[in-house]
């Protein structure tokens, strides 16, 4: 009786010990991204190679579309409900990289070197100097062009280092009847104006958006709608849908967007498409850049796993199966090559505008109003597109918005 | 009698304790059935309205720890804040405007259902349909054909009529957010009152019509009064919709072109879940309730002159 139960007490408290075992051993981790759903089989493709590589670590991917994905995050961060990995966009870190792991000292851990990412989007990813973030894809706002359109107007082909005057004057040449020679979206007022050579911060980093040299910068593009009638006014609720609807449609010659729409824009058109840098200033060509890459949730109970996790998502291999899909330009500056042999292979000197952008590029100027501003754009800049309000008037009303 | 009385008392005492314990014990069983309900309003009604009350004095960013503010928040609202005031008469005017023109209308096309002979039910539902479709949606559908370009423009176009595109002018904006508010909300307000027509007994009809009433006095002054309650209920329950107006405008315009469509609901979510202020958020909440709840007293104290309850 009583060896019956000792065993019985024995077997009892062994099975209950082997589950705490495997509890310690085997780690699921969660990893919030956005995205589609005909993205789900590349993500998960994406979490098997974590798994391949550290069998006692699986991934979930959480899946969300892009708008709700960013009211979802601050929500689940505030709940304690947040994933060990968080998808990040470097535009948005500065409002959110307090709920993320800094990652300087676990680089140190491991001698990880990040020079084999392009430099702009390391920076990007970064908050006052500390990591938060390893970039999976990067890129600066380009033109896309309709070639086939240049052709039949007689107009030269982009360069490299090209001017808005000529950007203006192609954009006017193309424009006929109800097709435009530009189709402008609300980003292009943030894009545009930096590349011209303007600043919409103070040298505190506080928005400044009524300085000379950005009211200037924002007007000229202004004015191709409200002088010109070579762009249409764009509609504060639809998004950036329009623009690239005008493009594939045939019924807007040019409009400004990144690589990450590249293979979406390509598929969707049925005419020779090729990419620009964005028109310069006087001085010289200056582009910023963004991109996304995954972090680690500050609030994970295994941050070692994730960061061995983070690893394999932002490794060469990952990064070779993102770029080979289209879906990304790699922020592994070796595994570039594939998205430009595959997705990019019949887009013409995409290699060539992009190397020349990297070069030409600049630090991407954010605080954290970052989200209000380009809210404030969206919602104010058509006033001076349909005439309604004055470009200088219109930027003095976003600043009195905007906390300084 | 006073035995009688005695052995009544007698009687009725033990009945009385009786009737006490099965009382006690009754309201304990129902409290338990009740409990459920009880635990999901309290936990998703009580407890986020007084959160909310309490949010609107800090400055909760949503991340990190809130911290108090005094009235801070409502002295932005009312002194500092430069959207404020354009945000409430626009929420005022979208209420006025979208308010009457439900009410004409769908009172209009329930007394049209109500003088058909045949294919009433099927108007009903016809009208009805649009209320159970997502707002959304909806939406969507609409912001694509007012879009820049889109539908609308094109029909202008051909039947070469001179108009803006609704979703880029200012004055046209709103418009354009009332006409799909209306298609979305007209339905639901026709079906009801239609019911309410219906219920008018029709021997009060007839004996107005036998005293020489025409249609229209019939109208005024027998029907309209009869089904006042309801239209009562329908004027206070869209009001009370029409302040909180959001789906619309957070896809149709954003709230823009500038601030032509911003309304109190859109600045909720807009300063709440976009610049994650939600100290602040709760604050214009509050000043919303407050809002609806002022009109919504106003509409009982004014239903005293206009509604006849058959009693």
């Amino acid at each position: 009786m009583k060896l019956s139960t000792v065993l019985a007490a024995a077997f009892f408290a062994s099975s209950a010990f082997i589950p705490t075992v495997q509890a310690q051993d085997q780690v699921n981790l969660t990893w919030q991204m956005w995205g589609d759903e005909n993205d789900t089989a590349l993500w998960q493709s994406l979490a098997d190679l974590v798994t391949e590589e550290y069998p006692n670590i699986t991934v979930t991917p959480q899946i969300s579309g892009w708008t709700d994905y960013w009211t979802r995050l601050p929500v689940l961060a505030a709940s304690g409900q947040i994933a060990d990995l968080v998808a990040m966009q470097s535009m948005r870190m500065p409002s959110f990289y307090a709920i993320l792991e800094p990652l300087d000292a676990h680089f140190a851990s491991d001698d990880f070197d990040t020079s084999v990412f392009e430099p702009s989007i390391i920076a990007g990813l970064a908050h006052d100097g500390t990591q938060y973030a390893l970039p999976y894809d990067v890129g600066p706002w380009l033109v896309f062009y309709n070639r086939d359109k240049f052709a039949e107007a007689g107009l030269e082909e982009p360069a490299l280092d090209w001017t808005f005057d000529e950007f203006k004057a192609a954009a006017v040449a193309l424009t006929e009847g109800d097709n435009y020679g530009f189709a402008g979206q609300a980003f292009d007022f943030i894009a545009g104006p930096v590349a011209l050579g303007a600043e919409y911060f103070n040298d505190s980093n506080e928005f400044a958006v009524t300085n000379e040299g950005y009211v200037d910068a924002v007007g000229k593009f202004v004015d191709l709608t409200a002088v010109d009638n070579a762009s249409p006014v764009f509609a504060s609720g639809a998004g950036a849908v329009t623009a690239s609807g005008r493009f594939a449609s045939g019924n807007a010659a040019m409009y400004i967007d990144g690589p990450w729409s590249l293979i979406s824009t390509q598929g969707a058109v049925d005419f020779q498409m090729g990419v620009a840098p964005l028109p310069r200033g006087d001085g010289d060509s200056r582009f910023i850049t963004a991109g996304s890459g995954w972090g680690i949730s500050a609030a994970s109970q295994h941050k070692e796993e994730a960061y061995k996790a983070l690893q394999i998502l932002t490794g060469p291999k990952a990064a070779e199966i993102l770029a080979s899909a289209g879906r990304a330009l790699p922020g592994r500056l070796a595994e570039q090559t594939y998205w430009y042999d595959v997705a990019a292979k019949d887009v013409s000197g995409t290699r060539e505008v992009l190397a020349y952008m990297f070069d030409h590029s600049t630090p991407f100027r954010l605080n954290e109003y970052w989200n209000e501003f380009e809210n404030l754009i969206t919602q104010y800049m058509p006033l001076a597109l349909n005439g309604d309000a004055t470009t200088e008037a219109v930027l003095a009303d976003i600043q009195s918005q905007l906390p300084f | 009698m006073a035995a009688i009385d005695q052995a009544t008392e007698l009687a009725a005492k033990p009945r009385a304790r009786w009737g006490n314990r099965l009382e006690r014990a009754e309201a304990r069983t129902a409290f338990f059935f009740l409990l459920p309900g009880l635990i999901g309003m309290v936990l998703f009604l009580v407890v986020p309205i007084i959160a909310s009350v309490v949010l609107s004095f800090t400055n909760w960013k949503l991340l990190g720890t809130p911290e108090f503010v005094g009235i801070s928040n409502y002295l932005r609202l009312f002194t500092a804040d430069p959207q404020f005031w354009p945000v409430l008469r626009n929420t005022l005017f979208f209420t006025a405007e979208y308010l009457v023109l439900n009410i004409v209308i769908s009172l209009g096309l329930a007394v049209w259902i109500s003088s058909l002979k045949m294919g009433q039910r099927w108007f009903r539902v016809v009208f009805f349909l649009p209320t159970f479709t997502p707002g959304i949606a909806v939406a969507i559908v609409w912001m694509l054909i007012f879009a820049p370009g889109g539908f609308f423009d094109f029909i202008m176009g051909a039947l070469s009529i001179q108009i803006p595109s609704m979703l880029t002018d200012q004055t046209l904006a709103m418009q354009a957010v009332i006409i799909v508010s209306l298609w979305a909300g007209v339905g639901y307000n026709t079906v009801l009152f239609n019911a309410a027509l219906d219920m008018v007994p029709q021997s009060y009809l007839e004996a107005a019509r036998i005293d020489g009433a025409n249609a229209w006095q019939r109208f005024w002054k027998i029907r309209l009064p009869l089904i006042s309650p309801t239209l009562f209920f329908g004027t206070v329950m869209t009001a009370i919709t029409s302040l909180q107006v959001f789906d619309q405008i957070y896809v149709m315009t954003r709230g823009g072109p500038g601030n032509a469509t911003a309304t109190l609901g859109y600045a909720i979510y807009q300063r709440g879940f976009q610049n994650f202020q939600m100290g602040y958020a709760s604050t214009i909440a509050w000043v919303m309730f407050a809002m609806i709840m002022a009109l919504t007293a106003l509409q009982f104290w004014l239903q005293r002159k206009w509604v006849h309850y058959d009693n």
